[in-house]
């Protein structure tokens, strides 16, 4: 990133805590105004729905030039995968001028010519490897993943994208995952980097947007780490296939004999990933408490989440009803009883966390809540004269009760 | 956790910017000493709520013969009581401005107990025929129900609710936008248009409600679910028709009129809407022209990058590069 863009972003982040601090009515609109012309903006920027509406047009312009011009190309394969490789680069060009010279951020349209310019580069190398010169899938895929991984992360680094440095990382897994230890790398790396990423997601020294490139960074890699060690994955041995190999035995044939006693789902591997699966995202949450850290408190959470739901398929608890209703009866009790606690301590906080809002911003807190609940309670629309047997399910989206579906 | 945050307060305390007496509770904030969990804590609760009633639907489907129908409606309707006791014992007086809510559980312990009585109801509609009908009057039943609970609790959750129910009785869900029922053709046409029609009501009449509630100052802060709900069901409606060209007519000039209106008092993501949907009616009606794909690219490039155009030209026309520029 440029000095200039590093400014711009550290200017913006006092500007929106100065917002948050005049919404919650710690300041008010002159204090606003002083911190504004305090940390003023130089960069272009638009609304979140512009931007939204920017990107999306952005995309669909330069496709259908891309598109036309193509066409022009008939089915010339060669001539379109050049044509690729230069729009690409091109775009990439684009969206260099577009940050530096035109100061662009958060204006919906340097993010789109980024990530086309990035797909389209990625295209042409698809091209290039497994048609032009013949490269099989094994060979191809990773080197593939390798130019994808770089591709993003230096979009990250030069422009400030977290997503790009979730999905550079992504990609780096997945070319690992060919490596004969693939999934050992995966474990290795996740286990060596993590301090480090997280250091550098609070780094004073970083720019705004690297320090949460970091952090995308360490989450992704946590997620690779979670795959790796994740009893289902050993089982179906995923990272294998991810890695374009022939899973084989999920463990050797010696421990496999139907006959051992340490049959695949009583082998010291199988029990060791067991266990890691319940450790994994225990680890996760106590480090996410103990750096008072939201997203790895959420990572930890979701992958809690997920090795309760794979315990349940592992030892089979049934019926299916009871541990539904009785998973969430507790979920709810234990949420209620995290709240009463936190509320109840000095000055509504302990161990420095709080269930009180704080700076939260209500009215986008609330619009995100209604626009959750019109998406997931949805009840099943009946037509005209439908017949409607009992059918139970609890809803479409699981949680709507009986809305609909009887 | 924000370095330049704590770097800066300082700064604005000298400058006289921060009061000084508030300082040490942002730095503790802004150095991630004080973190609040209060958003977490009710996505945790939603997700709860989820859960439960997922198991109660499972629970009446597979043990119907086991239990029996009185049984599991009863404790149905004692769980549903349970939750709406707590509510009403916590609930605040009524007002018909926005009132905040008591403690962080009420708006998730309110929609539990709608969503059992919602069970409920469904249950006793089917087993015991009440109320005995061939429509699904227990769509309505908790449509009603859910709106008095919205307004008396001030639950924009509930609010919701009651509206998707209303729709869903009418046939409509958004869901089905992009399904067969409302792309439907051959046989299924007569359903799509039923689909249709009683989509583009539906989207009318809550746009209309909350238009009403906002003019009147009745729970005004309902206004923008409602009319957010009302104009993507109503645009939805008319664009699951665009196979016929008057279809892309029709969306062309809804979708222009709202982004009109929606400029003129500068509701953006409703302005966003009416571009998208005018832009794709005109997309629809211009396709005819187009005899090969060469030309239909060639229009998305060109029309595209004029829209881009004129959008940045509204957006600065708008006057919002101050206040609008950077959102958090």
């Amino acid at each position: 990133m440029t000095p200039a863009l590093d400014l711009a972003d550290r200017a913006a982040a006092v500007r929106a805590a100065a917002r948050s601090w005049r919404r919650a009515g710690i300041i008010d609109d002159a204090a606003l105004a002083a911190v504004e012309s305090g940390f003023p903006d130089d960069r272009v920027r638009a609304g979140r729905v512009f931007r939204v509406l920017l990107f999306l047009f952005t995309v669909v312009a330069v496709s259908g030039v891309l598109g036309f011009l193509a066409s022009g190309l008939g089915g010339h394969e060669q001539a379109q995968a050049a044509l690729a490789a230069v729009a690409g680069v091109a775009l990439l060009a684009l969206t260099e001028l577009q940050v530096g010279a035109l100061r662009r951020r958060q204006g919906g349209t340097e993010a789109a010519t980024s990530l086309l310019g990035i797909g389209l580069l990625l295209a042409a190398a698809a091209w290039f490897l497994l048609a032009a010169r013949s490269m099989d899938a094994a060979a191809g895929v990773p080197a593939l993943c390798a130019l994808a991984a770089a591709l993003a992360g230096a979009a990250a680094w030069r422009w400030g994208y977290p997503l790009y440095a979730a999905l550079g990382t992504a990609a780096a897994l997945v070319a690992l995952a060919h490596l004969p230890a693939g999934r050992a790398v995966w474990i290795a790396l996740a286990l060596a980097a993590a301090p480090a990423l997280l250091r550098l997601s609070e780094s004073p020294r970083l720019p705004p947007a690297h320090r949460s490139s970091a952090m995308a960074v360490l989450l992704a890699a946590l997620g690779g780490l979670y795959l790796a060690v994740h009893v289902g994955s050993w089982d179906e041995r995923i990272v294998e296939r991810i890695g374009g190999r022939d899973p084989g035995p999920a463990s050797p044939a010696w421990l496999s004999s139907p006959s051992s006693p340490l049959s695949p789902h009583g082998s010291l591997p199988w029990w060791l990933a067991m266990a890691a699966t319940a450790l994994v995202p225990v680890l996760v949450l106590a480090a996410g408490l103990r750096r008072r850290r939201l997203p790895l408190l959420l990572a930890g959470a979701v992958a809690a989440v997920v090795s309760l739901a794979t315990f349940q398929h592992y030892l089979r608890l049934e019926p299916a009803w009871l541990v539904l209703t009785g998973g969430g009866a507790l979920w709810i009790a234990v949420v209620l009883g995290l709240w009463r606690y936190l509320d109840s301590g000095p000055a509504g906080e302990r161990r420095g966390f709080t269930a009180a809002p704080l700076l939260t911003d209500a009215r986008r807190q609330a619009a995100l809540e209604v626009g959750v609940a019109v998406l997931t309670l949805q009840p099943e629309a009946r037509g005209a004269g439908d017949e409607h047997p009992f059918e139970g399910g609890g809803g479409r989206s699981g949680g709507a009760g009986a809305t609909g579906e009887f | 956790m924000n370095p330049d945050v704590v770097l800066a307060i300082p700064t604005l305390v000298e400058s006289g910017a921060l009061p000084p007496a508030a300082a040490p509770r942002l730095l503790r904030i802004a150095r991630g000493e004080l973190v609040s969990v209060h958003a977490e804590l009710r996505a945790l609760l939603y997700a709860g709520v989820l859960l439960l009633t997922g198991g109660v639907g499972l629970l009446v489907r597979q043990n119907l013969d086991r239990i029996g129908p009185v049984a599991i409606a009863t404790v149905l309707g004692l769980a549903a009581a349970a939750a709406l006791a707590w509510v009403a014992r916590v609930a605040p007086p009524f007002s018909w401005q926005e009132v905040a809510s008591p403690n962080l559980a009420f708006d998730y312990i309110l929609l539990l107990g709608i969503l059992l009585v919602a069970a409920d109801l469904a249950y006793c509609e089917v087993q015991l025929g009440l109320p005995a009908s061939h429509r699904a009057w227990h769509l309505l039943i908790v449509a009603a129900l859910a709106g008095l609970a919205a307004f008396r609790c001030d639950s924009r959750v509930a609010f919701s609710l009651s509206l998707t129910s209303f729709a869903a009785w009418r046939g409509v869900a958004l869901a089905d936008a992009a399904t067969s029922r409302a792309w439907g053709a051959g046989a299924r046409e007569d359903a799509a248009g039923a689909w249709r029609w009683n989509a583009i009501a539906c989207g009318i009449l809550f746009a209309g409600l909350g238009l009403a509630l906002a003019h009147w100052r009745r729970k005004a802060h309902f206004e923008p679910v409602a009319v957010h709900l009302g104009c993507l069901l109503a645009l939805g409606g008319i664009a699951s028709g665009i196979a016929d060209p008057a279809w892309g007519a029709a969306l062309l000039l809804a979708g222009a009129a709202l982004a009109g209106v929606a400029y003129r008092t500068r509701r953006f993501p409703l302005f966003a809407y009416g571009v998208v949907a005018a832009y794709a009616g005109l997309t629809r009606l211009l396709a005819g022209l187009f005899h090969d794909a060469a030309l239909g690219c060639l229009w998305l490039g060109v029309s595209s990058a004029l829209m881009i155009a004129g959008l940045l030209a509204v957006y600065r026309r708008m006057g919002q590069m101050g206040r609008m520029k950077e959102p958090a």
